[in-house]
């Protein structure tokens, strides 16, 4: 027996859950877009463009595991757009590895959403997530950063 | 009238005054009795809630993060003696002391997120670690390699701990742990890196 406030709690609790799979979503749909721009940018067969394929595939799996979550929590996954806005022109290897930090950097802030989610393991999965983007942002970026992911806004001062 | 309605003002301000006295009285009689037993009849204070305590854990751990650094910062300094590649010196140095700074932020934005009651012991979490529980010192290149490779396993197993330690956390703060979490996965590569001379 659940109560109708219940009910109610439950179904906000399952639309955060979807909002933020979909959030998450539309970010490995973007950066499996991007890393394909990112690969043409890049030497071919160097190193560089051996990782950015790899970081390529990874992304794809990424969606194809956040469709299917949404899928199985009777959501409707998003299709991802025709084409997207690059944040600038790229057409050298240093702005090529510049666009897949950036797209590293929202994907680890899209899947933040979901480690806000008070399920145990989409917490879980989230966060590893956050650690596995910051890890490729900080390989094509050659630095590190104190908060991945994390708006300033966000921080205390 | 005005003299009527004074002498009801002061009659029942002395019925108030007898009742509070009494309440008074009644309250103060167990604060009476605790006092001849000791602080100790108070009772021991309630512990932290869960959420705390994982707050004040990885506040201890940062900390002790920290002065890891610290000591490996002594041990890497290009000045040192121990070593005498000074390039591989330089950048290893640099590296310890970027990521320094990092946890240095992961520091004071968990510190900030933690509200202790007025009148709590600072020292409800442990201190911080001495520098000489840091790193070991070995002279060479070799010994460079040892102290960046004992920083880059500490910083998986403290990445590890954070993203073990989410649940029941608030959800701003379940999001600075794996941001922090994340953020010293980063470091490992990072030094690994300084340690293959990158």
């Amino acid at each position: 027996m659940t109560s109708a406030s219940g009910q109610a709690g439950q179904a906000t609790g399952s639309q955060q859950t979807i909002a933020a799979l979909q959030n998450a979503l539309a970010a490995e749909q973007a950066a499996s877009y991007g890393y394909g721009v990112v690969g043409a940018r890049l030497p071919q067969g160097s190193a560089a463009q051996g990782t950015a394929g790899a970081d390529w595939v990874t992304h794809m799996r990424a969606r194809d595991e956040l469709t299917a979550m949404i899928s199985a929590r009777g959501g409707q996954p998003a299709p991802a757009a025709v084409a997207y806005q690059l944040p600038g022109p790229v057409k050298t290897a240093a702005e090529a590895a510049a666009l897949a930090a950036l797209l590293e950097d929202r994907v680890a802030q899209a899947y933040l959403d979901i480690v806000a989610l008070p399920e145990s393991g989409l917490r879980s999965f989230g966060a590893r997530q956050v650690r596995a983007a910051a890890v490729r942002a900080a390989a094509w970026r050659g630095s590190t950063q104190a908060f991945p992911g994390l708006p300033a806004s966000s921080l205390r001062s | 009238m005005a003299d009527g309605s004074a002498s009801a003002d002061r009659v029942m301000t002395a019925g108030l005054s007898r009742r509070a006295m009494l309440a008074a009285s009644a309250a103060a009689l167990p604060l009476f009795v605790t006092g001849c037993k000791g602080i100790q009849a108070l009772g021991t204070p309630p512990p932290p809630p869960a959420d705390v305590r994982t707050l004040q854990t990885a506040i201890s751990a940062e900390e002790a993060m920290v002065a890891r650094y610290a000591a490996a910062l002594k041990l890497l300094a290009p000045a040192s003696v121990q070593y005498r590649d000074l390039a591989g010196e330089t950048a290893a140095y640099a590296s310890a002391r970027a990521v320094h700074a990092e946890h240095v932020a992961h520091l004071a934005q968990l510190r900030s997120r933690l509200v202790e009651p007025p009148g709590a012991k600072p020292a409800a979490h442990p201190p911080p670690l001495s520098p000489s529980s840091g790193p070991s010192p070995a002279a060479g290149a070799s010994g460079r390699d040892a102290v960046l490779g004992e920083l880059a396993v500490a910083e998986q197993a403290a990445s590890d701990r954070l993203i073990g330690g989410l649940d029941g956390l608030p959800p701003a703060l379940a999001q600075l742990f794996a941001s922090i979490a994340a953020s010293e996965a980063t470091h490992v590569e990072y030094l690994q890196a300084a340690r293959r001379g990158r």
